[in-house]
């Protein structure tokens, strides 16, 4: 329908072409459009605006200053504790996942047959269940004379350990929300890699851990790549966690950015902060899919 | 293009973003639109359940739409940033109106001879002219008042005895001995309040770089130690489990509930003494719920405003679900005989009187964005 529409404007004698006239697939795509715009682009605007404001004010597209960037910058600024602890825990997450996710992974493609769909159900439907208040179901689980300490009291031991509000239980929310988001993309990257491929490499003699290294892994790369990034990504903003479960034993950079927008009054600086974080996984995205061969993955070629 | 500057462009393109950013709020009404049958109330939570809502809904057969934030900068921010076409109504702490909102023309006067009669309903500290009601020059109503209480800290007395609380006070948080025994409410206003009050300083004023130098210290110390950091849900419930013994920044409103439900044992103490004005060791807040000066605000703001006034409503409002609080107007005998014995001993009447007044009233730290930043350095610390 596009293709015809631009002959006919081709035909046209230059003076009769309607002038402006949008096609039909942009016309069909104005609601989407209009929608990313009001919804996706101009909070992003927005912030962008607040970021260059003068600090502690309100002044966004009125005033410009590079100062709120310059604060993050300054050496007396502690908030690069953040920024660390939020990039070491979700590459902590992307990594200890990975481990985890691959052997379910392998199992629903090969091992688990018929019950693979049931399997994978009972790890979706959490996902049904708001995260807040899967993450208090843990507290109550892990709290002191809770599900765990009081069930072993209750048999005669000395009670469950001591792990709420700690960053060790911080990593553990994160690894129980952010699974199926590693899962996933992992078991289709899985579901790519040919059988006879591999049955091929067993009959010429090829060991395991052979098979694993050179057909498995390469092949199932693109999905295992894709399941990574999607949970870096979200696990660099995850917030919950460290608030709920850890008790703030560490605060992480989207807990910052929350706190320059409600206590601190500073809206210009909480948006300079928020831009660099969007930056910084925005670049490491986009770094990341230009690597990766999304045809290949999804089976187009 | 010979007009357009880029001052103006930009002025333009943030109005234009302004517009999108209230897309939520479309249809809340354009300026000229008749807002008769509409209501926007900026909140604490309690004014924006169903039980508080609900009768006033039917009665006018209007769409009330509540929210409800749990700290009033970012309220305040909301309509700074240009919602204040949006709001009808905010509840916030008793100082803001007066010293913030009213000289930021961001809420408007009530008609004095309309609401005057109800402040003589009210407890004897709220009687006319109530002075967080007024303006500073006396001259305004600037908004009503109805939920109140004390809020320093709360401890398991099964833990800590009442009066070791009490006698002790803020030096409970300065005890080697408790690190790691309690919790830190998120509520960082109040906060900056009590690591100044902890290290013996005064909030409610400007302060030396000594004095900040002390309080960085006494921050990194105070949250180093704490056991956990969280919600009200968060910190009653490690009350009750046996997690911490006590924690920061705590009251009536934050206990209540707990003890509604059954642990009595938990309870809000305010110190015999302390570093505030007076040599007070505690401090109070009282809500007030103004009037925002939206150019095109709802007659409803008014009429609820009254609504909230009548016996049987500042009771709801007293035990609406979240907090439960006293209310200025248990100083009506038609109000105070709705609520049962166990309603009177969550909220601690029996020694309310005596809590608020070895509390000074909520104020404004001149100095509270240095502090902050100094104490959100060091929560991050805690790591």
């Amino acid at each position: 329908m596009a293709d015809l529409t631009i002959v006919q404007h081709a035909e046209a004698p230059r003076e009769e072409r309607p002038a402006r006239r949008l096609s039909a697939g942009a016309l069909c795509a104005l609601p989407v459009i209009g929608l990313l715009a009001l919804g996706f682009a101009a909070p992003l605007v927005a912030i962008l605006g607040y970021s260059v404001a003068t600090p502690r004010s309100f002044d966004v597209f009125r005033s410009f200053t590079l100062e709120n960037f310059a604060a993050l910058f300054d050496p007396t600024n502690t908030v690069w504790l953040s920024f660390l602890w939020s990039c070491g825990f979700a590459l902590l997450t992307v990594a200890l996942l990975a481990v985890i996710a691959y052997p379910i992974a392998y199992g629903l493609n090969r091992v688990f047959g018929r019950a693979s769909a049931f399997i994978s159900v009972l790890f979706v439907f959490p996902l049904f269940v708001s995260e807040n208040v899967r993450l208090y179901g843990w507290v109550l689980f892990y709290i002191k004379n809770g599900v765990l300490d009081g069930t072993l009291k209750w048999l005669g031991l000395n009670g469950g350990p001591e792990v709420l509000y700690t960053p060790g239980i911080t990593l553990f929310g994160m690894l129980y929300t952010y699974l199926p988001f590693m899962l996933f993309p992992m078991t289709l990257g899985l579901a790519l890699v040919p059988r006879d491929l591999v049955d091929a490499a067993r009959d010429l003699g090829a060991g395991r851990l052979f098979i694993w290294r050179e057909i498995e892994l390469p092949l199932a790369m693109p999905g295992i790549l894709i399941g990574m990034l999607l949970t870096f990504v979200l696990a660099i903003g995850a917030t919950a966690e460290a608030k709920i479960l850890g008790g703030q034993s560490i605060i992480v950079i989207s807990h910052d950015i929350e706190i320059a927008f409600t206590y601190s009054q500073n809206w210009p600086a909480g948006s300079a902060l928020a831009v660099l974080v969007t930056f910084f996984i925005g670049a490491l995205t986009l770094f990341a899919l230009s690597k990766l061969d999304l045809d290949r993955m999804l089976g187009r070629r | 293009m010979a007009g357009i500057s880029r001052r103006s462009l930009l002025q333009g393109m943030g109005a234009g973003i302004g517009a999108l950013a209230a897309g939520p709020m479309i249809g809340s009404g354009p300026a000229l639109a008749a807002r008769e049958k509409e209501l926007n109330i900026l909140c604490w939570e309690g004014y924006n359940s169903a039980q508080v809502l609900d009768p006033f809904r039917s009665s006018t057969g209007a769409t009330v739409k509540a929210e409800s934030l749990t700290n009033d900068p970012t309220m305040i921010n909301r309509l700074r940033a240009g919602e204040i076409n949006t709001w009808d109504l905010i509840n916030v702490n008793n100082p803001w109106a007066r010293k913030v909102m009213l000289p930021e023309k961001l809420i408007r006067p009530l008609p004095k001879a309309e609401f005057e009669p109800f402040f003589a309903k009210m407890l004897p500290e709220f009687k006319w002219p109530y002075k967080w009601a007024m303006s500073e020059d006396g001259a305004e109503l600037i908004g009503m008042v109805q939920r109140f209480g004390p809020y320093s800290f709360v401890v398991n007395t099964d833990k800590v005895s009442r009066k070791t609380a009490e006698d002790t006070g803020w030096d409970l948080f300065n005890d080697p001995a408790l690190a790691g025994r309690y919790g830190i409410l998120e509520s960082d206003d109040w906060n900056v309040f009590n690591i100044f009050i902890i290290a013996g300083i005064d909030p409610f004023k400007v302060h030396t770089p000594d004095e900040l130098a002390k309080f960085e210290e006494t921050a990194k110390r105070v949250f180093k130690g704490a056991k956990l950091i969280g919600d009200i849900a968060s910190m009653n419930q490690a009350l009750i489990s046996g997690e911490i013994d006590l924690h920061m920044t705590g009251g009536t409103y934050s206990v209540s509930p707990a003890r509604a439900d059954g642990h009595p044992n938990l309870r809000a103490i305010t110190p015999l003494r302390g570093p505030l004005a007076g040599g007070k060791g505690g401090i109070s807040w009282i809500e007030v719920t103004s009037t925002v000066n939206n150019p095109n605000l709802s007659p409803l703001a008014i009429d609820f405003l009254k609504y909230v006034q009548a016996p049987d409503v500042a009771h709801t409002v007293a035990f609406a679900e979240g907090t439960f609080n006293p209310v200025a107007q248990m100083g009506n005998p038609d109000c105070f005989k709705l609520f049962t014995k166990d309603e009177l001993d969550a909220i601690q009447w029996e020694s309310l009187g005596e809590e608020m007044a070895r509390s000074v009233e909520y104020d404004i730290v001149p100095d509270y964005d240095k502090a902050l930043d100094i104490m959100n350095a060091a929560k991050r610390l805690r790591g």
